[in-house]
């Protein structure tokens, strides 16, 4: 016999059994089903229903096209090098948080007293707009009184007006390295957060057993922290995918430096070609998407390994 | 009903008030009403005051750098919403904005008499719907520090491109400034503008009747134009940083303060400012010249900018107030004294030059007749990806990534792309 069956109408109609728990859930989780179908899967139907049509306010109607807004990024010269700058930027920004992130919250992990002021001031490039994370970078990196040439000339180089951003390849490493600034405390906030629920018994075994420190740290906290690693790697991916402030503020539209979410910029606010921006924007949810889910099935196997 | 005196007077008193304020009403009867305003800056400060003094409507005024407002305006409107009630209405924009049906006709606002003073009225006129007003006169002279011409020992101010050159070289020699040319080569608009101009100094034109490229061939005035670019910051005499810079930065943290000697691409309405000892450290020094040709009488074109209304804006007919307030003879007169907004008014114009307040009156009288529209049948739906991809090409050229001949293919591309669609 159900509990549901022994209790009796009245205190059904207190809000007690199975139908009124199932209803309350209902109503708790209602605010955020409004939510994510009115902000999330709305748009995102709506999104994919135009990229298959003309959507262009200077033309009249919104004719279906099929494919083509899809197909036409293969033949686009400037929206196939975004990508080609996209792809790089994942690929360095990732190995570079991911690495850096790693050591770093190591070394934190190591400190004994004052290891929040450390955290504190390490979250802060983390917690600040990318805008203005830009600008600062814009006036490290500036040609005449920026802060860079000056150290520099300071340490007896020749770098007097010397413009950073003239370089293709400089211009495109040190957007990439602001956006690793930024995002690399995330990295070691979240891997630090594993590092210290590791058990320091294993720690002492091992050091009773004469393990060196590196030794500890390849076989015991990085394989306990895989799991960290992948969490962050997934964000550092999607964070890449989505890199706009950054590239906008400081190269501006150049095409040296320009990634995926610029052109889309451009194509939908510039040009007005709106279907053919929106049929870009969930080709980059998309690839962002299948890369986290690469990140998300390796995690699910080392778990269940574990 | 006998009336006293004492009686009528205090009557004919009451009355009199009465209807004086019933007139100061029907002077101002959009009062107490808020509009906002979108225009790039910089803008008179006291436009805000002036205004509600003059109409009692309240001016939310928001200034930013010209490519900033185009952004804004352009995904504001796309989305729906009125970035303003008023906005700047660039020229390059009107085929685009027309199309679309994005802004409210003023023919109803703008009497015959004020479009026939404002003749650039025309340029905002399509389908017979006047979609803005010009409110100022910008078309491209070149500027010069006349100093620094003097103290490299240049006593004729250059007539062509090749003196142009020989007189910022002489002022480099003498050390004068650094980087004695002012020229953008950035990814924005101020970089295509630039080279437009250089264009028509090699004596051509950007597109055929057809609206063909006529940049392609290396002998075409385009193509000559940007490799002149290219020179000039291989020579040394542009700044290597201005691939980073807008046009806005150099006039004003370079050549306002005297870092540059020549602006390729100078805007007339930039004197009155560089003119103020308060506003400028090179008051005094600073004059326009005819634009500097390759061979023959000095040409230019114009880029008008324009004031419009969103049809989504809430409050239309006090937006429409502005637009008549701000292309008044008056305000253009005084706008020019304050803050170097060239008047679009001819009468305007004529005003500040019999009165001597015009500076360099006789350069700018003088390129006022060459003058001429950059597309003669009006600013195609596609010129934002022109546009763009001249911008573009020339900042990636200008950083070494591709050569003069595959800017000008990139460019051509564009276009053909853009007409496709």
């Amino acid at each position: 016999v159900s509990s549901a069956n022994v209790i009796s109408p009245r205190l059904r109609q207190q809000g007690i059994g199975k139908s009124s728990d199932a209803l309350l859930g209902f109503l708790l989780v209602l605010p955020l089903l409004v939510t994510m179908v009115g902000l999330v899967f709305y748009p995102l139907l709506a999104t994919t229903w135009d990229s298959f049509h003309r959507v262009n306010p200077m033309q009249q109607g919104t004719p279906f096209v099929g494919v083509a807004n899809y197909t036409r990024m293969f033949s686009d010269a400037e929206v196939r090098q975004s990508w080609g700058n996209t792809f790089q930027y994942v690929a360095l920004a990732v190995v570079l948080e991911t690495v850096f992130g790693v050591i770093a919250a190591a070394l934190i992990n190591q400190v004994k007293r004052g290891r929040r002021w450390i955290l504190a001031a390490i979250v802060l490039p983390w917690a600040m707009p990318a805008v203005v994370s830009g600008v600062i970078w814009e006036w490290i990196y500036a040609p005449g009184p920026g802060l860079l040439n000056g150290v520099l000339l300071a340490l007896g180089f020749d770098y007097e007006n010397f413009v950073w951003f003239n370089d293709g390849t400089l211009a495109f490493l040190l957007v990439t390295l602001v956006h690793v600034w930024r995002m690399m405390p995330l990295t070691i906030v979240i891997v630090l957060a594993a590092m210290q629920s590791i058990p320091k018994d294993l720690y002492e075994a091992a050091c009773l057993d004469g393990a060196s420190h590196p030794r500890m740290f390849f076989t015991i906290t990085l394989p306990l922290v895989r799991g960290a690693i992948a969490v962050a790697m997934t964000n550092a991916t999607v964070y890449a995918f989505n890199l706009f402030d950054e590239a906008m503020v400081l190269a501006r539209n150049s095409v040296e430096t320009r990634p995926i979410l610029i052109q889309i910029f451009l194509e939908a606010f510039k040009k007005f070609q709106f279907s053919y921006g929106m049929a870009l924007s969930l080709a980059v949810t998309i690839l962002s998407l299948l890369f986290s889910l690469g990140f998300v099935a390796r995690l699910h196997k080392s778990t269940r390994l574990e | 009903m006998k009336l006293d005196r004492r009686t009528l007077i205090l009557a004919s008193t009451a009355l009199l008030a009465f209807t004086g304020a019933a007139l100061a009403d029907d002077a101002k009867p959009f009062a107490g009403q808020t509009i906002t305003v979108l225009l790039p800056s910089p803008q008179d400060d006291n436009m805000a005051a002036d205004f509600e003094k003059d109409t009692g409507i309240k001016l939310d005024l928001q200034t930013a750098s010209w490519d900033d407002v185009s952004t804004k305006v352009s995904t504001a409107l796309l989305a729906g919403t009125a970035p303003a009630d008023v906005t700047e209405f660039d020229w390059s924009w009107t085929g685009q904005f027309s199309a679309a049906g994005w802004y409210l006709p003023l023919n109803d606002a703008i009497d015959a008499d004020t479009q026939q003073d404002i003749k650039g009225s025309a340029l905002f006129n399509i389908n017979g719907e006047l979609l803005a007003v010009p409110y100022t006169n910008d078309f491209r002279v070149m500027l010069v520090n006349k100093k620094h011409f003097e103290d490299a020992g240049v006593a004729t101010m250059p007539k062509t491109l090749d003196e142009l050159v020989a007189a910022a070289k002489a002022i480099k020699d003498k050390g004068i400034v650094k980087y004695p040319v002012g020229l953008p080569l950035s990814a924005t608009e101020g970089a295509s503008t630039s080279w437009y101009l250089l264009t028509k100094a090699f004596g051509g034109d950007l597109f055929d009747k057809d609206m063909n490229p006529l940049f392609t061939s290396p002998d075409s005035a385009g193509y000559k134009a940007m490799a002149f670019e290219l020179q000039l910051l291989k020579d040394g005499l542009v700044d290597p940083a201005a691939t980073g810079l807008k046009d806005s930065e150099i006039n004003d943290t370079m050549f306002a303060k005297g870092l540059t000697s020549i602006m390729i691409s100078g805007e007339p309405g930039r004197l009155g400012q560089y003119s103020d000892p308060k506003q400028s450290v090179v008051a005094g020094q600073v004059a326009a010249i005819p634009v500097c040709m390759a061979s023959g009488a000095t040409r230019s074109f114009g880029l008008l900018e324009g004031l419009g209304i969103p049809k989504s804006s809430a409050n239309p007919d006090a937006a429409k107030e502005f637009i008549k307030w701000m292309t008044t003879k008056q305000f253009q007169v005084r706008n020019y004294t304050s803050n170097g907004v060239l008047p679009t008014r001819t009468t305007a114009l004529a005003d500040l030059q019999q009165s001597g307040k015009l500076v360099s009156g006789e350069a700018l009288v003088a390129q006022a007749p060459t003058v001429e529209p950059l597309f003669p049948a009006g600013a195609p739906t596609w010129y934002p990806q022109f546009s763009l991809a001249v911008n573009t090409s020339i900042n990636s050229a200008a950083k070494g990534e591709i050569t003069v001949d595959e800017a000008m293919k990139r460019i051509a591309d564009a276009v053909a792309e853009a007409k496709k669609q």
